[in-house]
């Protein structure tokens, strides 16, 4: 039964976890947290495979971004990235260049606090709808458009270049 | 923000994800952790199971009444409920409120009485949470709600609905004069659960990711549960949808957004008001025009001709049917528990409810017990 159990859970992690780690990355912001975030994750599908295993992805994602906003920054805030000073402002620079502003981006994001950066994983890295994102966290869908909308007004802050106004968009 | 700057933004959020290496022995170390998880959750549950054979009084396993021991000195001048309001306390009162005395340490020991008659049903942490207390109706005292992942108390009747992690897509409901919890198959669903008002029915998001599709389950109270698809082209909803009850319980309401407006993620969606469902077939019944979102049933007039709501920017009443706003509350989370009198949590003063005319002008305040304060409440007829 056993290793019936972990043969199943070693496939699964051998298929999925490359996916599942650039998710904790994204959440995480380093690869030594990431592999922490995702290995407290697993290790809890694996205590309870027997349950959740034809389910585990859905379930391992789920631990992985209630750990992050939750119970993982009450652990330990020093795992959380460390940004020693706020990234470069955009408008300093010239921001016709997309890579230029996507890696300020990429650093301005390591600034967010963890539930915000959560949100804005869920909503654009994993493509999922306010309602699909409320239901993960297990919030409210308005709590969801508050910290997508705190995430946005932070990051515009740190990269002025984002804020460009255009077209409105919508999920 | 422009469509550009959201694929930027996209671009950076996949690119950071893209940055992870491949970690070797995941699978491994994820197994040893698991294995040291399961132990130790097996000793905690045998030593859990030691407590629960102690207590014999339990009515319940994971549902329990608050612990007696805990003497502290009721408020000797008012205890909760029976006290004879004050018209001079608190400091930031104005003249012409009520305010009542905070009840005391022994609030549990009967239903907190709200002013206006209503009581409190349950009270729980914000989010789903199994950590609160609800009405056990038939002892006419508070139980402690512990170890379920959510507990959703009805407004009325002997009811509460649970949830639990290691079940996913059941839903408990849990009888309190019972004691007793049957489970039920409903499938994953989002959002909280919504009470009927009688306690009867409670209605439930459901969202199928896969196929985008929206539908409400109905879960009687007998263990009856059917589900219903809607059609979200002819039914719009973005951004807060969840499916509610109609004041009289009859219909299922599910707000509705004007496609006409602009959406953006950074503030509400504009509504055109709501749609009705009979909770019975499904079948679509009435549409309702109105600015906004109504919070629950008791956001209704008890003759369901005006009701409040979330506004884009501000908390309502409106007429129902012609969507006229008649004026901005300071809340959209009302109970209207008679003709002209409105039941809410004092806005930025969650220590307090009010009883307030249907101008918002104060009446009667009742503070919460310190433990109260913080929580998310659930009211209901006496």
């Amino acid at each position: 039964m056993a290793e019936e159990t972990d043969g199943e859970f070693t496939a699964f992690v051998n298929e999925r976890g490359d996916v599942l780690l650039r998710i904790a990355y994204a959440l995480a912001g380093s690869q030594h947290g990431a592999e922490d975030l995702l290995q407290n994750a697993l290790a809890k599908a694996y205590a309870r495979w027997p349950r959740i295993r034809g389910d585990a992805e859905p379930y391992v994602r789920r631990i992985l971004y209630h750990d992050q906003v939750s119970g993982w920054r009450r652990r330990s805030r020093r795992l959380e990235v460390p940004v020693a000073a706020l990234p470069e402002r955009a408008g300093d620079r010239d921001s016709g260049h997309d890579a230029d502003l996507r890696m300020l981006l990429r650093d301005a994001l390591l600034a967010l606090p963890p539930r915000q950066r959560a949100v804005l994983t869920l909503r654009y890295l994993e493509d999922l709808s306010v309602e699909q994102t409320a239901a993960l966290l297990g919030c409210r869908t308005g709590t969801v458009a508050s910290q997508t909308s705190k995430a946005l007004a932070k990051l515009r802050h740190l990269v002025p270049a984002l804020d460009d106004a255009d077209q409105e968009v919508s999920r | 923000m422009s469509r550009s700057r959201e694929d930027e933004l996209r671009f950076a959020v996949r690119e950071l994800a893209g940055q992870a290496r491949t970690a070797p022995d995941l699978a491994a170390r994820a197994i040893d952790q698991g294995r040291r998880l399961r132990a130790r959750r097996r000793a905690t549950a045998a030593a859990a199971a030691l407590v629960a054979a102690a207590v014999l009084a339990l009515p319940f396993v994971l549902l329990r009444p608050d612990a007696p021991a805990r003497v502290a000195a009721p408020d000797q001048t008012a205890p909760a409920g029976t006290s004879t309001p004050d018209r001079t306390a608190g400091a930031t009162a104005s003249p012409d409120v009520v305010v009542r005395p905070t009840p005391g340490a022994d609030w549990t020991k009967r239903a907190l009485v709200l002013p206006g008659g209503w009581v409190v049903a349950g009270a729980m942490l914000p989010g789903p949470s199994g950590d609160g207390y609800v009405l056990d109706r038939g002892r006419d005292r508070y139980l402690r709600t512990d170890g379920y992942d959510g507990v959703w108390r009805a407004p009325q009747g002997a009811v509460s609905a649970v949830a639990d992690d290691d079940r996913p897509g059941e839903i408990g409901l849990v009888d309190a004069a019972a004691g007793k919890t049957r489970w039920h198959r409903t499938g994953q669903w989002i959002m909280s659960p919504q009470w009927s008002p009688d306690g009867l029915r409670l209605a439930l998001t459901i969202f199928d990711k896969d196929e985008g599709a929206l539908r409400f389950g109905v879960l009687d109270t007998t263990g009856d549960f059917r589900v219903f698809g809607v059609d979200t082209d002819t039914y719009l909803c973005t951004d807060h949808c969840f499916f509610t009850w109609s004041r009289d319980g009859r219909e299922v309401v599910l707000q509705q957004t004007d496609p006409n407006s602009r959406r953006s993620e950074s503030e509400r969606h504009a509504r055109r008001g709501v749609q009705l469902f009979s909770p019975d077939d499904g079948r679509p019944t009435r549409f309702v025009a109105m600015p906004g979102d109504p919070a629950g049933p008791w956001s209704w007039s008890p003759d369901g001709r005006l009701v409040v709501v979330q506004g884009r920017t501000e908390p309502l009443l409106v007429e129902a049917g012609t969507g006229r706003v008649v004026r901005a509350l300071p809340t959209a989370d009302v109970a209207w528990i008679s003709v002209d009198r409105l039941l809410y949590r004092r806005p930025g003063g969650s220590r307090d409810y009010v009883l307030a005319d249907l101008t918002g002008r104060e009446l009667e305040r009742q503070p919460l017990p310190r433990e109260l304060v913080g929580r998310e409440i659930t009211v209901g007829p006496r």
